[in-house]
């Protein structure tokens, strides 16, 4: 592996550094946290692997490809990542508005030549096979935009008290890219913008009232959307299964029921790899992405999904602990991300379990996808750079 | 840059959040994997089963002696199996061409068509399951069955298999009774579930009346299935059980005489320039209630609807001057009886001692009743006062129009004074069964009831009717060509207008030689006369004789039923027998047909001949025969024949020859006994299908 080194002249130049410069970097990097991620695709890997090679076989396709896609996947989320560590987090201050700005014109241009999975508008085919969803990147484009906005305007005023303005502005940053979200229809992806960017607002020091009347105004929009039939059908579908999965197990019911019945049976340690009958028979659609984690359930039991659990558990913590060190945007920065890991993965572990409704959204770095993973690795490296910054 | 810590709580509000989302996932999935008590069963087993139907073969549809009336033909159907052919190196791209160039067909096409229907592919598409082979060409020709069961390297995953398809293979013989079964609509399934489609229903006849016995029971061939529903092995299977076998009373040979002679009797009147538009027959055993044959022409061969009419046949079948083929006329048309309704005339009339059976009774060329004059059959007279029996026997109208119109002024008197009137004749009508369903075991909707007309029903109908008779009146029928018809139509209405709701005596007159509003079907009538000569018993009767098994045993006996016995005493029906018997020779219309028949003494009948507005007369007998006495030396008949030929002018000559040339067959004058005895079989015969 190549290890590059930030020309100090340019953030974006990246030039080869000794293994002894190296060295001294390791205790800049929180390997704990590198680890758990990479521990969590890792364990993606031989899921996605689980979920699809039967039913690929059957198809007549290559068993592996899935596999071989995940890694591959694993491969360039990787070069980002390190991509992502070289930056100077200092200067994200001034970049934020860059970074915000790129996302959105990626989520606009989902509206002029996306495509349609699932029921979202949510895609951009660039040819070859290769797809993106711009609402991932978005995720990290809201976080790091927020942050820039409320480090700038503190440093502007000396004062790291947001005013009333910073607030409205943050509002606004965040009012675009979810509504365009919600147009697409992806509502899972609006609820970890949300999730997310109420992490940086707390972080920020925003009054309480506000968040707390931002909280209730949520319920209020969610409850006017359901009753004004805002929702797409499909939208209200789901949250109508998950009031009642008995209901219509062959239509909207189907996925959770299946994954339901995969996870009860999995037991304390699991039927096995390659062994659970639900995931092997390819009973539970989407396994591979959505409902990745019932392959764990099935097929480790308890065991391998405390197992996950506890990885984001170590993801967040180490986040956590690299906010505590951070300057104003590092802060805000690594509490928006651990909140958009820690949502997204209670979401989507909370739906393979019932807890939650369905919603489209992947499991952070094991579920199969080249988008979601991609701006996880971003944000790790981003997560590294802050910690960096903050040790030099 | 300068840093200012962050008061803690705010990282505390995100890391409880986190922590509790954290502890609730925990303990979710350990609720979910270890206590929850009602854990989802897991249904997916490595294997699942996919079931395919094996389709029973309908039972047969016998005659009285086991002779096959409908049974079923083995064809050849061409499957593809779409899951072979994709696991061939080219898709089996080769084999549907190769199948193509066979079959004539576009393999582009055949490849369409096998394809299973989803949301991507639409039709023509396979609706079935997709592990079921697809059927891709029924009854090909010979040369393609051989070439794939000779060269089976040539073409895998296609099979040639045999169904069985309905046949019929005495083509029209008895086609209104035995009718057809065609392919299950979507509204079958509706309201039988258990009905696939490899199965066909019966839609009328005998195969509706007895649908489900026919039909049998469907087998089940179990295909284990991958959990991507790929068959690997076979589970098991269930044998198709066969539909039961219908012997029915028909004697087919019988019943193909009947049809010659009335064919022949209808080609006959025409070349006399009688338009003899429909005919029907109708023989059954007055002693048992069986039907032995029933004849109906213009006919049609159900074969046409099986595996489906086509478009152009249904058309020609029901074109306007088709004459209405499919119509059974025997049973679910219905005619003016004319004279033959005098059995029940006779019977009421003397049954209410509005005459006797010493007395005589003037029988004048034309009699003037409510200020109509009413004539015999061209005015005929026969002098002096006669009997019933000689009544009977040369038809005169006259000598029943008296009593019939006294009966109505006797009751016209008893509404003026209060009283509910009597109505003796029409409750005679309905006692023979006139009115009302024969209760035959044929769809309803196939079975005329016959009508007549008395005061309820007259204003009932004048109510409902009344404004477009004066409608009709006023505008008097501009659009009828002859200005006789159209004065009278015309006058008619006007009548009808006003004085529509009255029943007059000239009603109840024409009622007594079963004219005016009288009406019946052929075995209606046939029904009535079995009463007469079976000792008065009504019959619902039955066509159906058993249903039995593949081995040839007994299901299920059908019996007729005994509606009601005619309140006719024994006295009265041996009188009319008499009167009615061909040994009387010239002095019954009857027998004019029959003088020279060697068994003319065991026969007996009533001529009718009755007039329809604008038509020539429809030609009427109903016969009965062999005669014979019971221990207790009452006479009884074996069989009942009713013919009637429409337009097909007087009785003795319009419908006795045919007659006679069925009795013939039946007495074996000049020729082979059609039935082994006189009459009916006695005993039910076992049909084995079972191949034993």
């Amino acid at each position: 592996m190549t290890v590059f080194a930030r020309d100090p002249r340019s953030p974006f130049t990246l030039v080869p550094n000794s293994m002894q410069a190296f060295g001294q970097r390791r205790a800049r990097h929180d390997w704990i946290l590198t680890g758990s991620a990479l521990a969590l695709a890792l364990v993606g890997a031989v899921l996605v692997w689980a979920a699809t090679r039967s039913t690929q076989e059957a198809a007549g396709a290559n068993p592996n490809a899935f596999l071989y896609r995940h890694l591959i996947n694993m491969g360039i989320a990787a070069a980002l990542g390190v991509a992502a560590c070289r930056f100077d987090a200092r200067l994200l201050r001034l970049f934020g508005p860059a970074v915000y700005c790129a996302s959105l014109v990626g989520l606009l241009a989902v509206f002029a030549i996306g495509t349609t999975v699932n029921g979202a508008h949510a895609w951009i085919r660039l040819g070859g096979g290769v797809e993106l969803q711009p609402s991932e990147f978005m995720k990290l484009g809201l976080v790091v935009g927020m942050a820039g906005m409320f480090a700038q305007r503190a440093r502007e005023r000396s004062d790291p008290t947001p005013r009333t303005s910073d607030i409205l502005i943050a509002l606004g940053l965040i009012a675009v890219p979810l509504g365009l979200v919600m147009l697409e229809p992806d509502l899972g992806s609006a609820m970890v913008l949300a999730a997310a960017s109420f992490g940086v607002l707390i972080t920020a020091g925003v009054p309480a009232r506000w968040t707390v009347g931002l909280l209730v105004l949520a319920v209020l929009v969610a409850v006017l959307a359901v009753k004004t039939g805002m929702l797409a059908q499909y939208q209200l579908q789901r949250f109508e299964v998950f009031a009642n999965p008995a209901r219509d197990p062959q239509g909207a019911a189907y996925n959770v029921t299946q994954a339901h019945i995969a996870i009860a049976n999995g037991g304390l340690f699991g039927r096995g790899l390659f062994h659970g009958p639900q995931t092997e028979g390819g009973y539970v659609p989407e396994q591979q992405t959505d409902f990745i984690f019932s392959v764990a359930g099935e097929e480790f039991g308890l065991v391998g999904g405390l197992a996950i659990i506890a990885l984001f558990g170590v993801l967040c913590w180490r986040g956590m602990l690299i906010a505590r060190r951070a300057d104003r945007a590092g802060q805000l920065i690594a509490a928006g991300i651990v909140c958009w890991f820690a949502f997204q993965a209670f979401q989507n572990v909370g739906m393979n379990l019932g807890l939650m409704p369905v919603t489209g959204l992947p499991l952070p770095f094991v579920s199969y996808g080249g988008s979601s993973m991609f701006a996880q690795a971003l944000a790790i490296g981003l997560l590294q750079a802050v910690r960096r910054a903050a040790i030099e | 840059m300068t840093r200012r810590p962050v008061p803690a709580r705010r990282f505390g509000i995100i890391i409880s959040l986190v922590a509790s989302m954290v502890l609730t996932l925990v303990a979710r999935l350990y609720y979910v994997q270890v206590l929850d008590p009602n854990k989802p069963r897991q249904t997916a087993g490595v294997l699942h089963d996919g079931d395919v139907v094996v389709p029973a073969p309908r039972g047969l549809i016998v005659d009285a002696q086991g002779r096959v009336l409908v049974d079923d033909r083995a064809i050849h159907v061409i499957e593809v199996d779409r899951d072979r052919l994709l696991e061939l190196p080219d898709k089996g791209a080769s084999v549907l061409r190769r199948l193509g160039v066979l079959l004539n067909r576009n393999p582009v096409q055949v490849a369409k068509e096998i394809t299973p229907c989803s949301p991507t592919v639409p039709a023509p598409c396979w609706v079935g399951e997709p592990y079921q082979p697809v059927p891709v060409a029924t009854s090909p020709p010979m040369s393609a069955v051989l070439t794939i069961s000779e060269h089976r390297e040539l073409y895998p995953g296609v099979t040639v298999l045999t169904r069985s398809q309905r046949h019929y293979p005495d083509r029209t013989l008895a086609a209104h009774v035995l009718g057809y079964a065609s392919a299950v609509t979507q509204t079958d399934k509706r309201s039988n579930p258990s009905l696939t489609d490899a199965d066909l229903i019966g839609v009328s006849g005998l195969e509706e009346q007895y649908d489900a016995a026919l039909r049998g029971a469907d087998g089940k061939r179990v295909v284990r299935l991958s959990p991507q529903g790929y068959p690997v092995a076979d589970g098991p299977s269930t044998a198709a059980q066969q539909g039961l076998t219908l012997v029915t009373s028909i004697d087919a040979r019988l019943q193909a005489l009947t049809q010659k002679a009335l064919i022949t009797q209808i080609r006959a009147l025409r070349k006399q320039g009688k338009p003899a538009t429909s005919g029907s027959v109708v023989i059954m055993a007055p002693q048992t209630g069986r039907v032995l044959a029933v004849a109906s022409w213009p006919t049609y061969d159900p074969q046409l609807f099986v595996g489906g009419i086509s478009a152009k046949a249904y058309r020609a079948l029901t074109a306007p001057g088709a004459n209405d083929p499919l119509l059974s006329r025997a049973i679910a048309g219905q005619y003016a009886p004319g004279s033959t309704f005098k059995l029940i005339t006779s019977s009421s009339l003397v049954m209410h001692h509005e005459i006797s059976l010493d007395g005589r009774y003037p029988c004048p060329g034309s009699v003037s009743i409510d200020g109509r004059v009413k004539t015999n059959f061209e005015s005929e007279s026969f002098g002096g006062p006669i009997s019933l029996e000689d009544a009977l026997g040369y038809s005169c109208d006259t000598f029943f129009y008296e009593p019939a119109a006294a009966e109505y002024y006797a009751d016209q008197r008893r509404i003026d004074e209060g009283e509910q009137p009597r109505e003796w004749l029409q409750h005679m009508a309905a006692s023979y069964g006139v009115g009302t369903s024969p209760g035959i075991d044929l769809p309803a909707a196939e079975q005329a009831t016959g009508s007549y007309a008395d005061r309820e029903t007259r204003l009932a109908r004048w109510r409902a009717n009344r404004k477009t008779y004066c409608a009709e009146a006023k505008r008097g029928y501009p659009d009828v060509a002859n200005p006789t018809d159209r004065a009278y139509m015309t006058e008619l209405a006007a009548e009808n207008c006003t004085d529509g709701w009255r029943y007059r005596a000239g009603d109840n007159a024409d009622m007594s030689i079963g004219q005016g509003e009288t009406t019946l079907s052929p075995l209606q009538l046939a029904i009535a006369y079995s009463a007469l000569v079976n000792g008065g018993r009504l019959w619902e009767p039955r066509i159906g004789w058993a249903l039995e098994r593949p081995d040839g045993s007994v299901a299920k006996t059908i019996k007729p039923v005994v509606r009601r016995t005619v309140p006719v005493s024994a006295k009265v029906r041996d009188y009319i027998m008499k009167s009615l018997s061909f040994s009387r020779g010239w002095a019954v219309s009857g027998a004019f047909a029959y003088l020279n028949s060697p068994y003319r003494n065991q026969l007996g009948g009533k001529t009718g001949t009755a007039e329809v507005f604008g038509r020539q007369d429809t030609a009427w007998l109903a016969t009965w025969g062999p005669v014979y006495r019971t221990a207790a030396g009452q006479p009884r008949a074996k069989l009942v024949m009713v013919g009637m030929i429409e337009q097909g002018g007087i009785g003795a000559f319009g419908a006795g020859p045919m007659e006679k040339q069925i009795w013939d067959g039946i007495f074996g004058v000049e020729s082979k006994r059609v039935l082994s005895g006189e009459g009916p079989a006695a005993t039910v015969p076992h049909v084995r299908t079972d191949g034993q």
